[in-house]
């Protein structure tokens, strides 16, 4: 830019800054600007919507192909409408899938809420070493999946391993952890916690940091209780955060592969099978591409209702 | 506070003994609080850390075969020398890195449109980014198996870092807008004035005072590819071009009973995103991805 439109654009801005200044001067600087801003805005917008056209638009599409064909991964086959949902939708296996996702998203959401937010009350006290502690708290979340659910397997899978070794110890019998089925899913799902509530802590750390101490103050010379300060207080303090944080979580939970496949497979006898370990079955394992896509495509829909839910409920908080 | 202490300067010692007594007795008592607490969250992370800290121990626990005795580096050098770990490490680096840095060349400039464009398009793209977040990737996966397979990006590293940098940039593109809402407009307009471009400003005055926005952007692409498995097992086909989580669980399958080996492979995986998060803690310390949601 040259310095004369410099000068003579700083000239316009200072005129059109001063209170009565001339009215089209700043307005045709704006427009200016405007017509560069939009133009600057489509090149810097481009490269996401070209991944998201890629990798998430073509697939869903495709995906939508996909699930209303019969054939296998290599070849598309012929349209059969409605009938792999009907397939889906008839099989227990899915109705039983559905269930155990439910149970799974329940726990891991509200287990790993409770837990991450009295851990947050917790260190939000000054404790020696407390920052010491929120970071080691956090490993649960940040070691990988791959390696916890090692580890995982190490302390419970066989009536050697460490876990069942101490309840035999203690004449409480050897529960098989993996290999009962009421166990197996109790297990995944405290796994699942126990991955989680490092979210769940971060949240609601965040939103107390917020709250300004003096209202506890105010409210105990007022004579509220503990539990009174913690009720009409704190819980309504973070409510907004929460709100999103368990929402944020069901997704989290809905779409989990990992820590239900690596420490059990799905199962025994399906016990753990969620609807993801079910579609990737279905897809990599029985070859059946119409059906498990299906099943994706369902829970794809349901995902769909739930985020927009989110979306409207920040957007309608942070116009507040 | 200095104006209350200033209008009663004498009010500590006036007010004598029984103020101090009551000062004493509450500050005891938050002492006592303290070391309750103290005690229940020393308890409660050494049990949630057990899983860790089992792997880390075996990891340095001599192995069935060998003849060395307390904790020894036998097993790292086994792994390395006898498996593919090697090889492992390095395509985790390399997709993990490129995913990173092309998460956040491309979430950044797009992010700067959501936080600054005021238009019925860019608030539609922003509810698209946050709608394809929260979707299953199993539904892209088989697309794009089929798409990629065609293309000779199946079992290749390159497919999977288009993949990874394709599900953060979701996520990463909110959060750096969430961010630049942070950064005030007055400083771009300054530039303007001085003659700057929009693409100008952004470069200089908005991306150069995002380097906590950027470095959290980053941490969440990395977390993301360094552990992901789901699209790992779907694509990965070969021993050579694994990643480290394929490579731990291919070799957990294996050699089940040698888990002084697995788990020295386990820590191997798990020291990066350790070692990232321990030194860049702080910039994530917000909630994250929960924290950058739901500032918006």
């Amino acid at each position: 830019m040259s310095s004369t439109t410099t000068q003579s654009g700083l000239g316009r801005a200072r005129r059109g800054l001063a209170p009565g200044g001339s009215g089209t001067a700043p307005g045709k600087r704006k427009s200016k600007l405007s017509a560069q801003a939009t133009r600057t805005f489509f090149w810097l917008l481009l490269p996401s919507v070209v991944l998201l056209v890629l990798i998430h638009g073509y697939p869903l599409i495709y995906a939508a192909v996909q699930a209303t064909h019969d054939g296998n991964l290599l070849q598309t086959g012929n349209f059969v409408g409605g009938q792999n949902f009907a397939t889906v939708l008839t099989s227990p296996a899915f109705w039983k899938a559905a269930q155990f996702t439910l149970w799974f998203t329940i726990v891991g959401v509200f287990g790993s809420w409770l837990v991450g937010l009295g851990l947050a009350l917790l260190l939000r006290t000054k404790i020696p070493a407390g920052g010491t502690f929120k970071v080691l708290l956090l490993l649960p979340w940040v070691v990988p999946i791959v390696v916890s659910s090692t580890a995982w397997n190490w302390l419970v899978a066989t009536p050697d391993s460490l876990i069942p070794s101490l309840f035999r110890n203690l004449g409480m019998g050897t529960p098989l952890f993996l290999a009962d089925p009421n166990l197996a899913s109790i297990t995944v799902m405290v796994f699942k916690v126990w991955v989680s509530f490092p979210f769940m802590m971060m949240m609601i750390s965040a939103a107390l940091a917020s709250v300004d101490t003096t209202v506890y103050e105010a409210a105990s010379m007022d004579g509220a209780s503990r539990w009174q300060q913690f009720t009409q207080i704190t819980l309504p303090l973070i409510a907004r955060s929460t709100y999103i944080s368990w929402i944020l979580m069901t997704i989290f939970c809905v779409n989990d592969f990992p820590t239900i496949y690596l420490l059990t497979g799905g199962g025994p006898v399906n016990a753990t099978t969620s609807l993801v370990v079910l579609a990737y079955r279905t897809v990599f394992q029985d070859f059946a591409t119409g059906p498990g896509v299906a099943i994706a495509f369902l829970m794809t829909m349901t995902l769909v209702v739930i985020s927009v839910i989110l979306y409207r409920q920040i957007r309608k908080s942070s116009v507040e | 506070m200095s104006a209350v202490l200033h209008a009663h300067p004498e009010s500590g010692p006036t007010l004598g003994t029984d103020a101090g007594k009551r000062r004493k007795t509450l500050s005891e008592a938050g002492q006592r609080g303290r070391w309750w607490r103290f005690a229940a969250i020393l308890i409660i992370t050494g049990i949630v850390l057990v899983p860790i800290m089992v792997t880390v121990l075996l990891a340095f626990t001599p192995g069935p075969n060998s003849t060395a005795t307390g904790l020894t580096f036998e097993n790292l050098s086994n792994v390395f020398s006898k498996t593919l770990a090697a090889t492992w490490l390095k395509n985790s680096l390399v997709t993990t890195l490129s995913t990173v840095v092309v998460s956040v060349a491309v979430a950044a400039p797009a992010g700067y449109v959501l936080s600054r464009g005021r238009s019925k398009a860019v608030s539609g793209y922003s509810l698209l980014l946050f709608v394809m977040q929260s979707l299953p990737i199993i539904t892209s996966v088989v697309p794009l198996f089929i798409l990629f397979a065609g293309m000779g990006l199946v079992d290749n590293l390159l497919g999977l870092t288009i993949i990874y940098v394709g599900s953060t940039m979701t996520v990463a593109t909110w959060m750096m807008a969430a961010y630049f809402d942070s950064i005030p407009i007055s400083l771009e307009e300054a530039s303007w004035i001085d003659g700057c471009s929009v693409f100008g400003s952004f470069t200089r005055v908005v991306l150069r005072n995002s380097l906590p926005g950027v470095l959290s952007t980053a941490i969440f692409a990395f977390l993301l590819a360094w552990n992901d498995y789901l699209v790992a097992i779907v694509f990965l086909r070969s021993n050579e071009i694994f990643t480290l989580p394929m490579g731990v669980q291919s070799f957990f399958q294996q050699n089940a009973t040698d888990w002084t080996s697995v788990m020295a492979l386990a820590v191997v995986m798990m020291l990066p995103p350790v070692i990232v998060f321990a030194a860049l803690n702080k910039y994530f310390s917000v909630g994250g991805i929960g924290g950058s949601l739901a500032g918006r």
